[in-house]
């Protein structure tokens, strides 16, 4: 049995069609991340006994795989009664574990801007919370962008561990078709071809809006 | 409890062998590729970088089942520790070729130039000069490789290794309280890593004392 090239082309269709899923668990993923990863810097930040227990949490999450996360919300939330769809459990899953990984780029980000800033904000009297939102997350913003970036690649690259919750992202659906048909070596080689180019363009565009940021930040 | 501790442990053993074959892999593939990106141009140093790129790129559970189901109708038959083994280590290597060639890249010309200076050769100004002084300052990225390797080894388990992954799924289909068993699988890979990047912290102060406070894990 070779590998049969008009069978791979002819799975090429439902895989690609499995492309918007890909892509959604992805933003999500990543939208999720971010949020999560801001708010654990910002307790981090406060520092006493939240700040400590996040700081534990986070090193906990960045020192367990993230399929061990999957199954762990997958098997453990339905035993307290929540019942959620695989689709929501592979976000939660990926938005938690990268969201050890967010809070630090976010404090590398943070970190990046003179203390002075702070310090002149304090001096005009504005509350903590507005230095947050006006003075510190604008400037955040653009230290962050390019790591956020690398780590939406990353996440891409994790979205096909949800195809073991039966998520029909693309390689879910490449299995589909694997155990319909019993032929694994075409659908696999044509879904490990389009996450190459798909991880690829993502990566270059990446680069671009980085390179575009850097030459913002010297004039 | 302690059957679920029990189970867990006995997949220990793959878990950790996994990780070693992986850096049979790892280790000189990152040293080479590393070191020949930085010392190349042109067509040779496109090629190597293409082949760098398909390993950083490739999602390692795509590339897991590729090598597992594809290779046998190639005619190549591997067993599922040397493909677990290959793939991980190669996508670690790929990453840490990485962080090899930017380490050399990083130092300053007048490193080589003072080389040349003393009559050195080459290889001899790469091995004794700019390697050491890279491999020191990549040292923190080394250790994010080697955590993440033994994080990605928990993907075995689907290529039908009994890894620690593998035996909590294993338990999890006759005993009748999953919170019990997925919490331990996760505390029992943070009892494998945590310490990794503890060392890593301590190592990091230790050779760059003039760095300051090292960053997390």
């Amino acid at each position: 049995m070779g590998f049969n090239f008009d069978f791979a082309l002819s799975t090429i269709p439902t895989i690609i069609g499995a492309i918007g899923t890909t892509l959604l668990a992805t933003v999500l993923s990543c939208l999720g991340a971010s949020a999560l990863g801001f708010t654990f810097e910002m307790i981090r930040r406060g520092g006493g006994a939240p700040g400590l227990a996040v700081r534990f949490l986070i090193d906990f999450i960045r020192s367990t795989p993230v399929l061990a996360w999957l199954y762990f919300l997958y098997f453990v939330l339905p035993f307290y009664g929540i019942r959620l769809g695989a689709m929501t459990v592979g976000i939660l899953g990926l938005s938690l574990y990268y969201s050890g990984y967010l809070a630090e780029v976010f404090k590398a980000g943070i970190d990046a801007i003179p203390k002075g800033q702070q310090e002149a904000a304090r001096a005009l009297s504005v509350t903590r919370r507005d230095t947050v939102v006006f003075v510190i997350a604008p400037q955040m913003l653009r230290n962050v962008a390019a790591p956020l970036g690398n780590y939406l690649v990353s996440i891409l690259k994790a979205t096909p561990y949800l195809a073991i919750l039966a998520v029909p992202e693309m390689l879910g659906r490449a299995f589909d078709i694997a155990s319909e048909t019993y032929r694994y070596a075409e659908p696999l080689t044509v879904a490990g071809i389009l996450f190459l180019a798909l991880a690829l363009i993502l990566a270059y565009g990446v680069r671009r809006i980085e390179q575009r940021l850097l030459a913002a930040g010297r004039r | 409890m302690l059957d679920i501790w029990l189970g867990i442990l006995q997949g220990l053993g793959i878990t950790l062998e996994v990780t070693a074959y992986g850096l049979v892999f790892a280790v000189p593939f990152a040293l080479v590729f590393g070191v020949v990106q930085f010392l190349t141009t042109g067509m040779t140093r496109f090629l190597v970088t293409a082949v760098i790129e398909f390993w950083r790129s490739s999602a390692v559970v795509v590339l897991l089942f590729f090598f597992y189901y594809v290779l046998p109708v190639m005619g190549i038959t591997l067993s599922a520790l040397t493909v677990s083994a290959l793939v991980l280590g190669l996508n670690t290597g790929g990453y840490a070729s990485q962080a090899v060639r930017a380490g050399l890249q990083s130092l300053p010309a007048g490193q080589r130039e003072a080389g040349m200076a003393l009559g050195l050769s080459r290889p001899a100004i790469l091995f004794l000069i700019e390697l050491p002084q890279a491999l020191v300052a990549m040292s923190p990225t080394f250790v994010n490789n080697l955590i993440q390797l033994v994080k990605a080894t928990s993907l075995v388990s689907l290529v039908t290794l009994t890894d620690m992954t593998f035996r909590a799924k294993e338990i999890a289909q006759t005993d009748y309280d999953p919170v019990a068993i997925y919490s331990a699988l996760l505390l029992a890979f943070f009892v494998v890593c945590y310490p990794i990047a503890l060392a890593g912290r301590w190592l990091e102060a230790r050779v760059n004392p003039e760095r300051g406070t090292p960053r997390g894990i």
